[in-house]
C-alpha cells in the first residue's frame, strides 16, 4: 500500500543517550492520536546539551541547555484551536527539539524513566506548537490543564503514570 | 523563522501492515545548525589548486622549443626515463609526505570501543564481533569515501577567509552490515551510508541522521558476492515505524551513532595512512631504483 503521508519525522543527532526510536515515535503517535493531530506532520529532533544550548542562545537569548525546545509552523493560533492548512504543504505542525542528554540527567537525579520523561516534554512541546503559551499565569493555567489532560489519556491508554511537566507557574520555560 | 523538518520531506512512502498512520522518507530538511562533528579530522592539506596556477588567463605561454621535458637529462642505466620532470616530482612527493606525516596524529589507528576486531584487505577494511552466538561485521572501503570538498571553489578573495578555517577530511565510507545468527542459512544485510548534509556540506540548515540505512536484504552466508536476485528493501519508500525499528535492531547489536562516529574517525585515518603510503610508492616508482 502506498501513501504520500509523513506523520512524524523523527531525528536523532546524538550519541550521549541511547535511544529507542521505535518507542519515541509509538509514544509521539500516541500524543497525536489523543489530540486528534494525525493528519499533521511533525518533526521531534533529538540533540545534546550542546546544540541544544546553542539553538537556545540563538533563538531565545539563553545561553544554557534545555529539556525542549518548540518551533511552530503556525505562528498565531488561539490555544486548542487546529490550524485550517490550505494546502498538503500546511499540514504541519512544526518541530519540537528534544534535549535528551538534558532530560536523561534530570531522570538519573530523580530515578525516573528516560522515555516516560521525554512523552511528557513532547506533550508540553506539542502544546506550544498549538499555540499553548506560559507567559503569563493565566496562560499557564490554560496549559497546564491541556497537558493534564493529554497526560491522563496517555496514561490510561498505555498504563503509564506520568504527571505534566510544569507543575508551578514559570516563565522562562 | 525556521524551516521545518516536515515541510522538506516529500515522497512517496509505503505503509506496512503493521500500521496505518506513518510512513517514513529520506532525506529530509531541518533547522539548525552545522553538525560539530566529534570524528577527528586532519587539515585538508593536499594542494590540488598548485596543479592550476598558470594558463592561459595568466598571459603565460611554455615555451615548446626550448623545453627539456623530451629529453632525459639523468642516465644511470638501469633502462628506465628519467627526466628533469621525474626529478621535480620527486622531490615534490618529498615535500608531500614530510608534511602529511606532520599532521598524521597517530601512526596506530584508533581502537573501536565494544571489543571489535579489525581486520584489512587492502583499502577494505573488516570489523567484526561476535555477541551471544550472533556474529556481527562491519566492512567498509576507503577509497572514494572522502565526499567533494566545496571549499576549494572558493575565489582568491575569500581565499584568506578559507585559510583561516581549514576544511577538514573526513573520510564517511558507505559500509555494510551483516547479522548472522548460528544454524541460519542467511545473513541479514544492511547498506548503511553517511548522509551528506551531516557532512557540513549543506547550507547549514540540513540535517539527518549521523548514519542511515539504505538497503535491507537477505544474503546467502559466507558468499562474496551481492546477490542481485534476493528481495532488497529500499528505504526510500519504508514505513517509519519499520524503519525506526531496524535502526533499534542494529543499536542492539552496537552499531549506534557512538559506533558511526568512530567509525568515521577509523576510516579517516586508514584512508590517511593509504595516502602516505601510495605516495611513498609513488615516489619509488618515479625515482631511480
Amino acid at each position: 500500500m502506498w501513501s504520500f503521508t509523513m506523520g512524524v519525522v523523527l531525528r536523532n543527532l546524538q550519541k550521549v543517550v541511547p535511544l529507542r526510536r521505535a518507542r519515541l515515535r509509538k509514544d509521539v503517535n500516541t500524543l497525536r492520536h489523543i489530540l486528534g493531530i494525525q493528519k499533521f506532520d511533525l518533526g521531534i529532533i533529538c540533540v545534546d546539551n550542546q546544540r541544544i544550548q546553542q539553538i537556545n542562545n540563538i533563538y531565545r537569548k539563553k545561553n544554557v541547555p534545555t529539556d525542549v525546545l518548540s518551533f511552530p509552523f503556525y505562528e498565531d493560533i488561539r490555544p486548542g484551536k487546529l490550524p485550517c492548512p490550505l494546502n498538503r504543504d500546511e499540514l504541519n505542525l512544526g518541530d519540537i527539539f528534544l534535549g535528551v542528554e538534558f532530560v536523561m540527567k534530570q531522570c538519573q537525579e530523580e530515578s525516573l524513566d528516560l522515555h516516560g520523561a521525554l512523552t511528557v516534554v513532547t506533550a508540553h512541546g506539542i502544546c506550544h506548537l498549538l499555540g499553548y503559551r506560559h507567559e503569563t499565569e493565566e496562560e499557564w493555567t490554560e496549559m497546564l490543564q491541556r497537558e493534564s489532560y493529554i497526560l491522563n489519556e496517555f496514561n490510561r491508554l498505555t498504563g503509564s503514570h506520568l504527571e505534566p511537566l510544569m507543575k508551578k507557574f514559570n516563565q522562562d520555560r | 523563522m525556521l524551516k521545518s523538518v516536515v515541510r522538506a520531506v516529500g515522497a512517496a512512502v509505503r505503509i506496512s501492515s503493521a500500521t496505518t498512520s506513518t510512513a517514513r522518507a529520506l532525506p529530509l530538511s531541518c533547522p539548525t545548525l552545522c553538525s560539530p562533528s566529534s570524528a577527528t579530522a586532519r587539515p585538508f592539506t593536499r594542494s590540488l589548486w598548485m596543479l592550476n596556477s598558470s594558463g592561459a588567463s595568466s598571459g603565460y605561454r611554455p615555451k615548446l622549443f626550448s623545453s627539456k621535458v623530451l629529453y632525459p637529462s639523468v642516465s644511470c642505466g638501469c633502462g628506465g626515463l628519467h627526466t628533469e620532470g621525474d626529478k621535480a616530482f620527486g622531490d615534490f612527493l618529498w615535500d608531500e609526505i614530510k608534511e602529511e606525516k606532520k599532521i598524521q596524529k597517530n601512526k596506530t589507528l584508533p581502537k573501536m570501543s565494544g571489543g571489535w576486531e579489525l581486520e584489512m584487505n587492502g583499502t577494505e577494511a573488516k570489523l567484526s564481533r561476535t555477541v551471544s552466538g550472533e556474529k556481527i561485521s562491519v566492512t567498509f572501503n576507503i577509497n572514494n569515501s572522502i565526499p567533494p570538498n566545496f571549499e576549494e571553489e572558493v575565489d582568491q578573495g575569500q581565499q584568506k577567509a578559507a585559510e583561516a578555517e581549514e576544511p577538514e577530511i573526513v573520510s564517511t565510507p558507505n559500509f555494510v552490515v551483516e547479522v548472522t545468527k548460528q544454524a541460519a542459512k542467511h545473513s541479514l544485510v544492511f547498506d548503511c551510508h553517511f548522509p551528506e548534509d551531516e557532512m557540513g556540506h549543506g547550507d547549514g540548515e540540513d540535517e539527518s541522521d549521523i548514519f542511515a540505512i539504505r538497503e535491507v536484504s537477505f544474503q546467502p552466508d559466507g558468499d562474496v558476492e551481492w546477490k542481485e536476485t534476493s528481495y532488497t528493501l529500499n528505504t526510500d519508500s519504508l514505513d517509519w515505524a519499520l524503519y525506526d525499528h531496524l535502526m533499534d535492531f542494529l543499536a542492539d547489536r552496537g552499531i549506534d551513532n557512538t559506533f558511526a562516529d568512530e567509525l568515521m574517525e577509523l576510516s579517516t585515518a586508514i584512508e590517511h595512512q593509504e595516502y602516505i603510503k601510495f605516495l611513498e610508492d609513488l615516489q619509488n616508482f618515479v625515482k631511480c631504483n
